[in-house]
This record gives C-alpha cells, structure tokens and sequence, in this order.
C-alpha cells in the first residue's frame, strides 16, 4: 500500500515534468524539421528564458505567466537575428556546420549572460498556495506550468494545420522543392520557423523556472540540451508533437522508475532512472528507427 | 602502389615532429604541445568514423571514458603491480578492449539509424554507461578511481612522475601517428573507398555491391578503440583520476567535431590542421583574456565555418588541385 | 575573387595568432616581486567559486603590499603578486596553464585550481617541478592519500564538512536520533557523506535514510517522496549551488518538517535567501568560514598561537572593494587564507626555497582570519582548521556553531514549513 501512494505519487509528479520536457523540446523538432539543423546550443536559449522570468519576477514583479509572452517576443527577434547572421550563411553547408555554428551560439549566449550578470545561482518565489492530491502536493506553480504546456502545444497544433502559414510550412518540411514550385518563399519560412522554434524554446525556459525556480545561471542549460535532444528522438525528431509525447515518456519513465528501482538492494536507484530513461531510448529506436511518430 | 599516395603523412608527422622538438626543448612548452596533440589525436580518431562515413558518433566520448577506465582498472588493481612499467601494456589493452567490445555492441545496434537518430542514439548510450556506473556502484561509483598512488607502487615515485608528466603526452604523440597511418590507409584501400561512396550515397553503395554494414562497423570500431587509446593515456594517466562526471562530458565530443570540421572532414591533415588552431588559440585567448577568452572563440568558429565551409584543409585541397603541392594535401 | 582574398587574409591571421603567444611568452614574468599564482576557474562549472576565489586572493595580495609591504626575506622586504589563468573548469586546461605558471611566470609556490578533480590534474605539474602547492577548493581526503610530497591543504578536508550539525544536535537534542542523508552523487558529496556517517554511526544517531539523487535531476520528488516516509528528525545532504536551493524548495514543497535541515554548499549563499525569501529561514549549511567569525588577535592570544593577516574586518574591507560590493562567501575566504598561510610561511622560513618552506610549514601553527592553519607534516592535509555550522536567522547568514565561533545561538528545532510561509523569522530570543 505504501508502495503504491509512492508509486502514483511519482507518477503524477512524472506527467507533470513530462510536460515541461515536452514543452522544451518543441522548438527544437521544429527547428530540425524544417530546417534540418541539431540545435546544439539549445540550452542556453532556455537560459536566456530562465533569465527573463527571473529578472521580470525580481524587478517589476511580474508573474511568469506574463513575462512568457515577452521571453516568446524576445526569442523571435533572437531567433530571426541569428538566422540572418549565421544560419542563412550555412544552409548549403555541410549539415556538421550547422551543428557547430549553433554550438559556438550556445557558448556565445553563456558567455555573454556571464559576462552581464554574473556567474551566481539565483531564483525566485512565485507563491500561488498548493494543492493537495493526497498521494502528493504539488505547488500551484507546476500545475500552471503543466496546463500553459498543454494550451501552448495545443495552439501550435492549431497553427499548423488550420492557418495557411501553417499549411504552407507544413509543405516545406515535407518537400522543399515541391513547396518552391508552387510559389512558396521556402527561405522565409526557414527563418520563420528558426525565429518560432527560438521563440518557444526562450518562452519554455520560463516555464522551466516554473517548475524549477532555483538555480537559474548561465550555464544551466547543458543538462536540458541533452534532455531535449533524446526526448525529440524520442518524439520521431521532425514532429513538435511528438516531442510533446517523447516529453511525457521520458518525464514518466524518469519518475515513476524510482520506486521500483528502490526495491533494488545496493544501488543508488536515482542514478539508475536516468540510466532506465537512456536505455528505453535505445530500445524505442531499436523497434521503431523513426521515433514514436516518426514518419518513414 | 603510388608512393607519392603517402606523402600527406610526412607532412603529418613532420608537423609531429616539429611539435615534438618544440615542446621539448622550449622551456615550459611541454604542456601546450600536449595540449595541442590531445586535441589533434581526439580529432584524428573522430575523423576515422565521421570523416570516412558522415555519421556523426555524438557519443564518442563514452570510448574515451572507458578507455581511461580500462586503463585505470589494470593500475590500480594490486595484482598488477609487480609488473613495472610493463603494466601500461595489459592497461592499453584492457582500455581497447571495453570500448572494442561496447563499439560492436553499439555498431550493431546502432548504426542501423541514420543522421540524427545515430547522433541522438549515441549520446543515450554515454548518458546511459556514465549513469550505470553511478547507479550500480561500479568501478566506484560516483567516486571513481585515482590512480596516482598505485602508479608510484607499480613504477616508484620518480617514473610514475615521469609517466604522467612526459611518457603519457608522449603515448598521445604515437596513437596520433597511428590514427594518421590509419587514415592513410582508409583513404588508399577498398575499404575507404567503400567508405566514401557509402558517405555519398549509403542506398546507392549497397546497390552497388558495398558491404556497407561491414564497413561501418570496421570503422566503428577502429575510430572507438583509437578514441579509448586517447582517453587511457591524455586522461587516466596524465591526470591521475577518473571520475565518471568528467570522462562522460558531451564537450568533449564537442570539442572534436570543432576540430575535424575547422581542419575539415575526411582529410588526413585536417585534423592535425584544425587541433593545431583550437589547441594555440584556447591557449593563447586563455593567457590573455582570462575569464573572456570563450566569449572571443565563439564567434571565431562561426566565421571560419562560414567562410570555410569545408575545413580549411578542404578548401586548400581544392585550390591546389592541379598543382605541384597536390599531392602533399589530403 | 573576393571570397578567396578573404580567405588568405584569415589563414594569414590564423597563423599569426599560432606564432604569436610563443614570441611573447619570454616578458611574463614579474621581477622584483615573489609571485604566488595558480589556474582557476572564471568560467565554466565552477565560474562562481573561481571568481570567489580571485576576489579573495586579489584582496590578500593588496593587504600584504599595504600593510606588511610584502615577504620578509633576510631582512629585505620583496612585494608579493598574483597571478592567475582562467581554467574554463577542464582538467586538460588546467596542466598547460600550471605549467606556464611555473616555468614562464616563475611562481614557486602555487595556488590549487577549484574542486578536487583539477586539484589532482595538476599535482603531478608541481611534482615534477618541484615547486609548492596549496589546496584552497580541493577538499577530497583522497588526494592526500597519494603520496604527494609538495601539497599543502588549507581548508578543512570534505569529511569534516557535516560532521558539526551532527555534533551540535547531540549537544542541544539528545533525543532527535533518526538521521537520513541525501546528497548529490558525486566525488565531493560522497566524501562528505562517508565522513557524515561515519561520525553518525560513532554518535550514536540511526541511520534511517541513506540515499544520493544525479546531477543531472531537476526533480527531487521521487526521492523525498521516500525521505518523507523514513520519518526522520534530521536531514544531512546536499552537493552543489543549484541541487541545495532544489533541494530545499522542495522540501517545503512536499511538506517535509524536520528539526534540522543541513545543506552542503548552497545556503552558504546570500542568493539563497533571495532565491526562497523566508522559507530560507533556519536552513542550515556547513561552512569553512562564515562573515562575522570570531577569529581574532585576541582568540588567537587564547589558544597561545600567532594570528597573522589582516582582521575580519580589514578582510571584509578589502575583499568588498575587489568584488565592488559583493560579500564574501566562503570559497573567498579559503582562497585567501591559502595566499596568507603562503607569506607567513615564506616569512617564517626566510627563504624563497620551496623545499626549505614546506619543511617550515610543517611546524607552523597560526590563526587567520579564517581560523586555524596546521598540517600534518607527511601528508599536507589540514589539521587544525575547524568548520563552522551556519544558519540563516532573521534574514542573516549566522555563525551558530561549534560555541566559540558563535554569532547567535542555533535557532532549534526549526521552524515548520506553515510558519515559514506565513513569513517567520527563525531569531533566537
């Protein structure tokens, strides 16, 4: 019995950070799916989130709800920034330079946020109560920053397929040539979709602080980097939903192993849920090449 | 066989070479030399795989972690101790050995993706070795090894000194004449041609008649054991520890990408080229600016990827084709 | 072709930046003045102690020049300089840059790099050339294991770090005995924890939790969702910065009362508090030094032992206008009290031989402001050093333990997370 309230408890912690993965993780699938670059410096825009959401809060006293809106504007304008300065450049490129310009992006981002505000570890408390679901308490803040996931990846959805922008970039990501001859501007939805994907990767480092509203500075993103790139795998990589989904597995599986790797004489069972999470990547890739919603 | 074929491993090792002769002589050039050939032999082995096949092997440094944990393995264990200096030798193995081993597995689990899945899938197979270590309390852990006190009981104190602050720079000097050697010899023979045309284009190789599968895998492992050379001797020996935070850092991996892209991929000079600029210029930035020096390296890999999009060796290649120097470039 | 002439301007440039740092390298070193110096990190995971740490160690090297005008040296007085690289927190970065220290910036007595890892990098560096070597941010006891002959520690090794909270609770609450540990799994966490339970076990606290979380978590509920059925008194654990302040925030997020909470590292932070407001209130954290230590002439006259430095005060002086206004913690503090025990033992030995002043610091016993400073003689490590417990009471970061250093007295048991939230302060009546 007392078993079973850890392991529900863990498994609704679980949803929950799964959706703040998923969340992060959209803007990277978008911006691999229509462009096809690894965004390695991904962490460091969620930095850049993080940043906001706390330098709002401590300052204006601003809710993160709303400073979101500004870290998704502020994303934009740094996301169509370092298309046209970098990314254009390298489109016809080998696909390694991408990887290494967005890299030199990351390091450029931390070095900077250090160079301005300091190498120190800071937060912030946002107090909005509790709620108690017997089995756990979760304070209010995570619960917003599950729903503001879901309206976000429920939004984008809709964009996608209801808008005619969307449609037209959905063309882009499924045949680029065939998108060029029917009149669509494919370069401009590249950066489109880069300044989007920049966007919602900013506005998702301020959920981030959500759920996790300590120990914000500037090099707190390399761990959400490699997160978010096994979970967008796990999604099936070109797919923003699917990345949403990837997001809940892994959250899942992170969480809810704990209790029964516990059970496990001698071993330090936190570790090995990271180790689990890893291994079922392996394994999904094995059955299914192409993700979860991977499309052949 | 063309003997002038070989003629961009003289330049190689005469770059080595020169290298070498500085280091040692010029006082208190050791370790950037060091520093310098760490990088170069990191890229070299990374260019086996990457340069040869185009998949990108994210989670190369897992064989450089365990390849410093094999060799940390056979120091520290008390029944090797008798053998002297002579324990470098089952050390080397035990270090090529595990990551030969964890390569096949991977290869022949792995290298049935593509693109980005490979990369992705790699760096799960890091992430998940560096999190079973810590989890299930092998190898020590979370703690991890140091090595530094059975070295002096296997070798005494001065030679255990000597090991760390001379032979095992000195060992990278070799595995980077032998990744060199290597690459030559990819570059020559059926199996690197195979290889490029897999490069080029994987379905059309197999229809062709291209063991592709097979290739891969050879220089899957080939490029992973290299790498776990690296990491037994620039690692376990040099430092003296290993802990399982530090062998499985992702930057690492990161690092010789910057290095095989800016020198250029699939080149034999091209990462003697690239380790030569990253290794001087992370010096050189860190001495003046300290503090700043990533701030300035940053956007300096930025304008070299654009301007030279495929490596500086690359691009010279192209210019001097048709030339009396074309034959020294490759 | 304009792209190529772009091209040969670059490669040109590129070349000059590979000649260039070997031309210069002859005009680094300092005449006239004893340079004491080592790499560390300013950016990278440990940019934060780093930056502590060149802050703490510029202020020392002005106070010497100001007050004492340098080393004494047979009856001549030699300024003292420091000087430093930034490590970017790599292990392959630190050798090179040790080795310039030595060999191009002439420094015979150096400073470690930050964290035990790079500290053991180094070491075999300053073997080889025999110079000094002082440990201000390794703290692991394996590193003095090993056999080094030129190391010297001036902090506290890690296994003393938790070992006070639970000292303090025998003392003021003999009948809190569940004792859980939940640190970081790391090499520094773990060393705490060993020296932690070893000290439980010897107390005679139970051990009714025993559990590490990675790195890498950024939820801590799996963990304290178990923690929280141990029903434990006392909670020991901790790792780094952003693991303590989660690792609080959490606790009071699963509504875990305990007597006593004792984090490593990050309530030692004046962030911490602004991070949690008065749910900071009454944490506990283990330090190697604390603002306000009563470390002075006067203690130091007490326990029949030199003080030697400049005050607390004078420390806080210099040190605010290195940093332009930020405090102290104590990686600053450890950092200069390495560059002290440094001149005072070059003083004592009259020599600027790095064997003839280790065999001198062997004997030396003096207080800083930091507090004590003896080694032991074969090993190096740091005997007499003594860690504080501190606690945050009333918005402010206080020295609650072992008696003599205290500030105030430990705020216990304390306060519940319903008093917390409703903005109490944990003050000592």
């Amino acid at each position: 019995m007392e078993f079973l309230r850890m392991f529900s408890g863990d498994l609704i912690n679980g949803i929950i950070l799964g959706a703040v993965y998923g969340l992060m993780t959209m803007g990277l699938s978008l911006i691999f799916g229509v462009l096809k670059v690894v965004n390695v410096g991904h962490g460091a825009f969620i930095m850049v989130g993080a940043f906001i959401a706390y330098w709002m809060f401590t300052l204006f006293g601003l809710p993160p709800l709303l400073s979101a809106i500004l870290a998704l504007i502020v994303g934009i304008a740094l996301g169509f920034f370092f298309y046209y300065v970098v990314m254009k450049w390298l489109l016809e490129a080998p696909e390694l330079s991408t990887l290494l310009a967005t890299f030199a992006i990351g390091i450029f981002l931390a070095e900077v946020a250090k160079a301005v505000w300091g190498p120190d570890y800071r937060g912030y408390s946002w107090n909005v109560g509790s709620l108690n679901l017997g089995v756990t308490t979760i304070p209010m803040a995570k619960v917003y920053a599950l729903l503001s996931s879901i309206v976000i990846a429920v939004a984008l959805y809709l964009w996608f397929k209801k808008t005619r922008a969307g449609n037209a970039l959905r063309g882009v990501v499924e045949d680029k040539e065939g998108a060029r001859v029917c009149g669509i501007n494919v370069e401009g939805y590249y950066a489109l979709s880069f300044a989007i994907g920049i966007g919602l990767t900013v506005m998702s480092g301020v959920f981030i602080t959500l759920f996790v509203p300590v120990g914000i500075n500037p090099y707190m993103g390399e761990v959400y980097t490699i997160k978010a790139f096994v979970i967008a795998v796990l999604g099936g990589l070109a797919s923003p939903w699917g990345a949403f989904f990837g997001g809940f597995i892994f959250g899942l599986v992170e969480n809810g192993s704990y209790a029964i790797l516990g059970l496990i004489p001698g071993v330090e069972p936190f570790s090995l849920t990271q180790c689990l999470a890893f291994a079922i990547l392996l394994v999904l890739l094995l059955l299914k090449p192409e993700g979860l919603l991977g499309k052949k | 066989m063309n003997k002038g074929k070989y003629y961009p491993l003289f330049v190689a090792i005469g770059i080595f070479l020169v290298l070498f002769i500085f280091g040692k002589f010029a006082q208190g050039m050791w370790e950037p030399v060091a520093l310098i050939m760490f990088y170069v032999a990191v890229g070299e082995a990374f260019n086996v795989f990457l340069g040869f096949t185009g998949y990108v092997n994210f989670g190369y440094v897992v064989f450089m972690g365990l390849g410093s944990y094999g060799m940390a393995l056979v120091v520290s264990s008390s029944s090797m101790a008798g053998l002297g200096p002579w324990i470098l030798i089952p050390g080397f193995l035990f270090a090529a050995i595990m990551a030969g081993i964890l390569a096949a597995g991977v290869g022949a689990i792995a290298l049935r993706l593509r693109g980005a899945y490979f990369a992705i899938a790699t760096i799960g197979v890091n992430q998940g070795v560096k999190f079973f270590i810590e989890g299930a309390k092998i190898w020590g852990g979370s703690e991890g090894i140091i090595i530094s006190k059975p070295l002096k009981v296997a070798l005494g104190p001065h030679l255990a000194n000597a090991v760390t602050t001379f032979w095992a720079d000195f060992l990278v000097f070799m595995i980077a004449i032998l990744a060199a050697v290597i690459t030559i010899v990819f570059l020559h023979t059926r199996l690197g041609y195979g290889l490029i045309a897999l490069r080029e284009d994987e379905d059309a190789a197999r229809v062709m008649g291209v063991n592709t599968t097979k290739y891969k895998n050879i220089a899957f492992l080939v490029s992973s054991i290299l790498a776990a050379l690296v990491g037994a001797t620039a690692w376990c020996l040099k430092t003296t520890y290993v802990f399982p935070d530090d062998v499985f850092a992702l930057s690492y991996t990161v690092d010789a990408i910057v290095i095989v892209m800016m020198g250029g991929t699939g080149t034999l000079l091209g990462p003697v080229v690239g380790g030569l600029i990253y290794g001087i210029l992370k010096y050189w930035l860190g001495i003046l600016l300290p503090g700043f020096q990533l701030l300035i390296l940053a956007p300096f890999i930025i304008i070299i990827i654009i301007l030279f999009p495929e490596g500086i060796v690359g691009v010279l290649k192209k210019r001097v084709r048709g030339k009396k120097l074309e034959k020294f470039i490759a | 072709m304009k792209g190529g002439k772009v091209k040969l301007v670059l490669i040109a440039l590129v070349t000059a930046c590979m000649v260039f740092p070997f031309s210069f390298s002859a005009m680094a070193a300092l005449p006239g003045k004893v340079v004491i110096g080592g790499p560390i990190s300013l950016s990278g995971k440990f940019a934060k102690e780093g930056q502590q740490s060149v802050w703490g160690i510029k202020a020392m090297e002005k106070w010497v020049n100001a007050t004492l005008g340098g080393v004494k040296i047979k009856g001549k007085k030699i300024p003292v300089a420091y000087k430093y690289y930034d490590d970017e927190s790599k292990k392959e970065v630190v050798t090179n840059l040790m080795e310039r220290l030595i060999t191009k910036d002439k420094v015979k007595f150096t400073l470690a790099p930050y964290s035990s890892g790079l500290t053991l990098a180094a070491a075999p560096i300053v073997e080889k050339y025999g110079v000094l070597y002082n440990s201000h941010g390794g703290a692991s006891n394996r590193i003095f294991e090993q056999g080094f002959s030129f190391i010297v520690q001036t902090l506290s090794p890690a296994s003393e770090y938790q070992t006070g909270p639970l000292e303090m609770i025998k003392k003021i609450d003999p009948s809190a005995k569940r004792v859980a540990f939940l640190f970081q799994d790391n090499e520094f966490a773990r060393a705490v924890a060993k020296g932690a339970e070893a000290k439980a076990k010897k107390l005679g606290f139970k051990v009714v939790f025993n559990r590490t979380y990675p790195k890498s978590a950024r939820d801590l509920t799996p963990v304290l969702t178990e923690l929280k059925n141990a029903k434990a008194d006392i909670l020991i654990g901790g790792g780094h910065f952003a693991d303590g302040q989660l690792l609080a925030k959490q606790l009071d997020d699963m509504g875990i009362n305990l007597k006593l909470v004792s984090i490593l590292v990050a309530p030692t932070l004046p962030n911490f508090y602004q991070a949690l407001g008065t749910m900071a209130e009454s944490y506990m954290a283990p330090g190697q030094w604390g603002i306000g230590a009563k470390y002075s002439p006067a203690a130091a006259k007490k326990e029949g032992i030199p003080y030697f430095g400049p005050t607390q005060k004078e420390f806080m002086k210099y040190f605010l206008k290195e940093s332009k206004g930020v405090k102290p913690d104590y990686h600053g503090a450890e950092a200069a009290a390495a560059f002290l025990a440094y001149v005072k033992a070059i003083d004592a030995a009259n020599s600027l031989d790095p064997k003839v002043v280790r065999k001198v610091m062997n004997k030396l016993h003096f207080m800083t402001f930091f507090g004590d400073w003896k080694i032991d003689p074969k090993t190096g490590m740091q005997i007499a050093h003594k860690m504080v417990v501190l606690q945050w009471q009333g918005k402010k970061l206080q020295i609650v333990w072992p008696p003599a250093a205290q500030t105030s007295k430990p705020f216990y048991p304390m306060l519940t997370i319903k008093q917390r939230k409703a903005g109490k302060l944990a003050i000592v009546k």
